[in-house]
This record gives C-alpha cells, sequence and structure tokens, in this order.
C-alpha cells in the first residue's frame, strides 16, 4: 500500500470531512443555546411552556436520530396538503434534525447542571441583595457551565461520529468518499484513512475541552 | 430601643410546628447567642428574620419596619428594604466557588450597590485585612481551609454595611482546630459593638462574648438572660438539663 494511494483517496475524503465539520459546527452552535432555552422552559413556571418542552425532549431523546433526520429528509415532503413546501435539500434537513435532537441532550445536560448547584447559594445571593437576573447570570450559570462541561465534551465528541449518518440520505461526506474508495479499488485502507481522520477530529475536541476545564476548575 | 421585634412567629413545615410563638427583642449593639438542641427551631428563627423562610403567622420588626405583621408580609420592595440591612453567614460558608475572595466580596456591591471599582477594591482590602487574609484576595474559596472560607463570608456581608450581622452556626462545619479564627473574627466585631444574633453550639463562646443568651427548644423561647443567669443560675428544669449535656 503506498503513500500516494492515501494520498489519492485522502484528497475527496477530506473534502467529504469539510462537510462533516459544517455539519459539526452548524448542529452544535444551533443546539446549545437551543437546548439552554428547552432547560429554562423546563423550569418555567407556565406549565404549558414545561409540558411542552418535557415532551420535546421525552420525543427528540426517545427516537432515534436516524429516524428524524429520515423524516425531514423525505418525510416531510409526502405530507399532504403543505408537503410540496417543505422540500429541503438534504442537507439542510439533516442540519435540522441534527440541531433538534441535539438540543434535547444538551437541556438535559444543562438541566443537570442546575441541580448540582446547591441551594445554598441562592440563599447567599438572595441575603446579599442580588435580584433574580443577576443571580442568574452572576453566579449561577458560571458554576453550571462548569459542571456540564464534561457532559458537553461527551455529546460534542458523539456529534461527529453521528455526522456519518448522513450517509444514508446520500448527502456526501467522510464516511461517503471512505465507502465508494474501498468499493472501487477493493481494498480496506481507505476505512483506516476515514478512522484515523475522526480520530483526529475528536483529538482536537478532546483537547479543547480539556483546556476549558482546567481554565475554568476554579482553583 | 429594640433593633429588631419578634412577636409570635410561628413557622411550620407541613404538619410539623418549627416555630410556636415565638417573641424576644434585640437592642442596637447587643450580641445574642441563641441555644439549644438540633432542631429546636434556632436556624428556622434566624432564617426567618432575612426571609430565607416565610413564616406562618406573627410579626417581625426590623428598626421600627415591618417585615411581616401579623402573618402578612410587606411589599416586595419594602422586604428588600429591610433585609439589605442585615448580613448573614452561613454554616456551609456559601461562597461563590467560581469567584476569587476578593470578587466573593465585590459582587454585591457592584451589582446592588453599583459602587466603583476604586470603592469597591478599598472596602474590600480593608475587610480582607480585618479578617486577616489580605494575602489571599486572588485565589479561589477551592484553595482555602474552612476557617478562611468562613472568614471570608464574614468579610463578604460586611461589604453590604449591615446594621445586623446573623450567624447560622458559624462554625459548626469546622474543624475543633479552626473554630478558634472564626470565633475571634466575631469576637472582633463584638468589640466594635456591631448587633449580632448567632446561632451556636460554642457554649464557652457563647458566654464568652455574648450580651444575652436565649435558649430556645421545641419552637419556642424557653429561657433569656445574660450568660450568668442561663449557665449558672437558669430557671428552667430544660436549660439546665439541655446545659448539663451540652457542657459535659
Amino acid at each position: 500500500m503506498s503513500m500516494d494511494y492515501i494520498i489519492q483517496i485522502g484528497k475527496p475524503m477530506l473534502e467529504g470531512a469539510q462537510t462533516t465539520i459544517l455539519l459539526f459546527f452548524i448542529a452544535i452552535l444551533a443546539s446549545i443555546p437551543l437546548g439552554f432555552m428547552f432547560t429554562l422552559m423546563v423550569r418555567s413556571a407556565i406549565k404549558p411552556l414545561a409540558w411542552f418542552a418535557n415532551a420535546y425532549i421525552y420525543v427528540f431523546r426517545g427516537t432515534p436520530l436516524l429516524l428524524q433526520m429520515l423524516f425531514f429528509c423525505f418525510g416531510l415532503p409526502v405530507l399532504p396538503v403543505i408537503g410540496d413546501y417543505l422540500v429541503l435539500d438534504r442537507f439542510v434537513a439533516a442540519c435540522l434534525a441534527f440541531a433538534l435532537n441535539y438540543a434535547a441532550y444538551f437541556a438535559e445536560i444543562f438541566r443537570g447542571g442546575l441541580l448540582a448547584i446547591d441551594k445554598g447559594q441562592y440563599e447567599a445571593s438572595k441575603v446579599l441583595g442580588l435580584n433574580r437576573f443577576q443571580t442568574t447570570t452572576k453566579v449561577i450559570l458560571p458554576q453550571m457551565f462548569r459542571v456540564a462541561l464534561p457532559a458537553v465534551s461527551n455529546e460534542s465528541i458523539t456529534l461527529v461520529k453521528d455526522t456519518a449518518l448522513l450517509y444514508a440520505v446520500a448527502v456526501p461526506e467522510l464516511l461517503h468518499f471512505a465507502y465508494t474508495a474501498v468499493n472501487r479499488d477493493a481494498t480496506i485502507m481507505p476505512f483506516f484513512v476515514a478512522g484515523v481522520i475522526y480520530l483526529l477530529m475528536t483529538l482536537v475536541l478532546t483537547v479543547f475541552f480539556k483546556f476549558l476545564e482546567r481554565r475554568f476548575k476554579y482553583e | 430601643m429594640a433593633i429588631i421585634e419578634v412577636m409570635q412567629m410561628k413557622k411550620s413545615f407541613g404538619s410539623l410546628d418549627v416555630l410556636k410563638d415565638v417573641s424576644f427583642d434585640i437592642q442596637k449593639n447587643e450580641v445574642i447567642a441563641v441555644i439549644g438542641p438540633s432542631g429546636s427551631g434556632k436556624s428556622t428563627m434566624l432564617r426567618s428574620l432575612v426571609h430565607l423562610e416565610e413564616v406562618n403567622g406573627g410579626s417581625i420588626k426590623v428598626q421600627d419596619q415591618y417585615l411581616v405583621k401579623d402573618g402578612a408580609y410587606s411589599s416586595q420592595s419594602q422586604i428588600k428594604a429591610i433585609t439589605s440591612r442585615m448580613g448573614m453567614v452561613f454554616q456551609h460558608f456559601n461562597l461563590f466557588p467560581h469567584l476569587t475572595v476578593q470578587e466573593n466580596l465585590g459582587l454585591a456591591p457592584k451589582y446592588v450597590k453599583k459602587q466603583t471599582k476604586e470603592e469597591v477594591r478599598k472596602n474590600g482590602a480593608a475587610l480582607l485585612q480585618k479578617v486577616g487574609l489580605l494575602d489571599k484576595a486572588d485565589v479561589y474559596p477551592g484553595n482555602l481551609s474552612g476557617g478562611q472560607k468562613q472568614r471570608v463570608a464574614i468579610a463578604r456581608a460586611l461589604m453590604m454595611n449591615p446594621d445586623i450581622m446573623l450567624f447560622d452556626e458559624p462554625t459548626s462545619a469546622l474543624d475543633p482546630e479552626l473554630t478558634g479564627e472564626v470565633l475571634a473574627v466575631i469576637k472582633q466585631l463584638a468589640e466594635e459593638h456591631m448587633t449580632m444574633v448567632i446561632v451556636t453550639h460554642e457554649m464557652s463562646f457563647a458566654k464568652e462574648v455574648a450580651d444575652r443568651i436565649i435558649f430556645m427548644d421545641n419552637g419556642q423561647v424557653v429561657e433569656s438572660g445574660t450568660p450568668d443567669q442561663i449557665f449558672n443560675q437558669p430557671k428552667m428544669e430544660r436549660t439546665r438539663e439541655f446545659l448539663n449535656r451540652a457542657t459535659r
């Protein structure tokens, strides 16, 4: 197996990796704020909001991401009457499914972060005269963020690997080009190359989150 | 003149009556130690004074303004104005772990009192000096001992310039060898005539710094008086029993 071959198959795979990375960033940048919004809704005193958020989390956590993606790609257009207006680009539909799905997980991660905060923190804030908004932004959220960090890290690594689901809706990405090369050249090498590229991506994330954890260690 | 008046305060959690008709006064510049067995309602009583608990009946008057009158609370803004004159120190310190010592002290003055950076820094340094922790200004609470944390918590409460300081078992979470440094700071405040209510299990400390002792048991004030009266000639059988056990 020559180095030339690896470079030859590596080029389209790296191009595919761009799609992978694009999906990753779109999904993570959309799902983290969205997830946080659902955390607030679950804790809201307005009951219908809390019910909606709980139902949302239940549905999106309780069904496969693949099903959700297929639904947005191929399910929406066959809906009666409105289906014609819901034909989305397959990559766009996938981004939508990923963002909505991961938002449900992040909502639960942030909720866990909030639960981990001692009630003494709220009491100290109250006695010092901080109002609700100040307590939330200056005392609670920074601590929630710190508590949630390892779980967010874990979730983002899962997201990198989940991008391979794009294969199922025929959006060419890293795995697609690897599999094409395996079939064409009757060699297993492209799978190894793909694996290494995934590992490099998760390595970057691992290092990045380790850095954040150290930065926010508060010691 | 009484700075705090508590009249027939009642509080229950579900069917459990934690405070039954608690009444007492606190005079300006007075140091009160509240003693009594666990579950006697001491902490609940103290927490009610700063509105961390809502009472179910009775009145609390602070500096001639009602926090709650016959079970009816004043408006939110009045409650805030009244409780802002009190500082509170908790058993478990409740420092903000994500902020340095200096930032812990500065948070409320900056956002609640809208003090300038310079004011906050100056007051903070002065109070850290007072509690002997000026060298820890840039350290996070996680790197402090329990005694140091509690001293920071006291300084943080003093930053708001309170008229009254409340202490909820300030040394109960500390290793025995660390209680002394905290008690010394409280004693210093007593010498400066800060009005203080201290819920404590430290009998010898109560005897030493308090002008008056309140003994609570089973949600009631059983007896109150000077340390000499309470410790040397208690009138009530329950007080005697408790002191026999507590000071043995």
